[in-house]
């Protein structure tokens, strides 16, 4: 297959590959997550959905006993501050 | 680059690293918590029923990852792999026959000194791109096989055999700015081989936008002195529920690039309930062969389009399925993956609950 035939196509499925989202984005969507400046969410919850989501669904629930653990795993990974750290701490084991 | 005038520009980036370090680390006070740090064992079980160009495979894998922490400051973590490869014994009839191969990803300690500097010493993953380290474990990887250019920047498996730092350069209300740097020794240790190289990976955090964009860079100093580099981008929407993971990678053997947009339906209006744990991955990936290939990539242009179908049960525990279509000279084929991965966080003593 030529270059330029692959250039065809990618440019091709490249609308059908952000479709999805101009289909949620135009409709609104069902049950939209609020924005961080409509609601007073927890800092450590929006600190929570906001990295861990950058690499993996966020966890539902974690041990608190091994909460500490696991955050120092992620702060490693994800090269995350240590005020972040602390925040996430408060809010996946307050 | 010279040899000299590399090691110079080196030392002088880590030098003022951590010059800059030593000026703005404030640690904060400790915050009030229940968190425990207990020794985990975590992991992750997976089962892949894989067909590539009609011949099947059955893929049993078990990932453990241990971690020990010393204190709130030091870790020991280490990952090791248990992955079975099963096949027909004429390829597309027969019994099937294989074994389980065994190997330790990665074994090292981290000292988490401060906000800017992370410490690693040991046989760790080499933080080139967006996959090796980051998307790499089973539980994680949308789509189960690896994009064509993972072998970018990761050669021969994946580890570097020395010290890292790395940590948060800044941070600020709107972004933030991640860096790594590395130098790995030359080892053929049985598990842990590595090449002789330094490289080092930033990336800026858009916090209002959930954008992230990075470059890695690495210089092997060894043999012929590759140099290999990698552009990336991460987007994740707050009001669509879209994963947009897409990289760019380069090196003396090839060039290529994947993009993968992953879609949560969670917004589809009809029986939300079922559609808000259905995940829809399609990625697009092209790679052009330079001085004639190889190392661990194709040889010839290869194109191919993947689309994975997962059901989330629950955030730890997923069906998998995908298809994808390979187009390379005399060689198109069509790869099919169904299966299932449970991820599982132990502690390993007792503690508070």
């Amino acid at each position: 297959m030529s270059r330029r035939t692959l250039a065809a196509l990618w440019f091709a499925a490249l609308p059908l590959l952000l479709f999805p989202v101009l289909l949620c984005a135009g409709t609104g969507g069902g049950n939209p997550k609020p924005g961080p400046a409509a609601t007073k969410q927890n800092e450590g919850e929006r600190l929570f959905e906001m990295n861990c989501s950058r690499c993996h669904m966020p966890p539902m629930s974690i041990s608190p006993r091994t909460t500490g653990t696991i955050l120092m795993h992620m702060r490693t990974r994800a090269r995350l501050s240590r005020e972040d750290e602390q925040a996430l701490l408060k809010f996946m084991a307050p | 680059m010279k040899r000299l005038p590399l090691m110079k520009a080196w030392y002088t980036v880590i030098c003022a690293l951590l010059a800059a370090c030593t000026l703005h680390a404030q640690a904060p006070p400790p915050v009030a918590s229940e968190a425990g740090y207990t020794p985990v064992l975590s992991g992750t079980f997976g089962y892949i029923n894989n067909v590539d160009a009609g011949a099947p495979a059955l893929e049993p894998q078990i990932e453990t990852v241990l971690l020990v922490p010393f204190g709130s400051h030091v870790l020991l973590e280490s990952r090791a792999e248990f992955f079975g490869f099963f096949t027909r014994q004429n390829q597309t009839s027969g019994p099937f026959i294989g074994k389980v191969f065994k190997s330790v990803d990665y074994a090292q300690v981290d000292w988490l000194a401060n906000t800017h500097v992370i410490a690693t010493a040991g046989a760790f993953l080499l933080p080139f791109g967006l996959y090796n380290e980051r998307l790499a474990p089973l539980w994680i990887r949308n789509l189960q096989d690896t994009p064509i250019t993972d072998a970018v920047g990761t050669r021969p498996n994946g580890i570097a055999d020395g010290i890292m730092l790395r940590g948060n350069a800044r941070e600020t209300q709107t972004y933030s700015i991640q860096y790594s740097a590395y130098f790995s020794a030359r080892s053929n240790i049985n598990q842990l081989e590595a090449s002789r190289l330094a490289g080092g990976d930033a990336s800026i955090f858009i916090k209002a936008a959930r954008l992230e964009v990075g470059e890695s860079f690495q210089h092997t100093l060894q043999e012929k002195e590759i140099n290999s580099s990698g552009t990336y981008v991460s987007w994740q929407p707050e009001r669509v529920p879209l994963n947009l993971k897409a990289e760019f990678d380069r090196t003396f053997n090839g060039e290529g690039y994947w993009i993968e947009p992953a879609f949560q339906l969670s917004q589809v209006p009809v029986a939300t309930s079922f559609f808000k744990h259905v995940q829809v991955v399609p990625r697009l990936q092209q790679f052009h062969p330079l001085n004639g290939g190889g190392n661990s990539l194709p040889t010839k242009n290869t194109q191919r389009f993947d689309i994975g179908l997962n059901y989330y049960f629950r955030d730890n525990m997923r069906f998998i399925s995908s298809y994808g279509r390979q187009f390379r000279q005399q060689a198109d084929a069509n790869v099919w993956n169904v299966g299932f991965t449970y991820r599982f966080i132990w502690p390993l003593w007792p503690g508070r609950k």
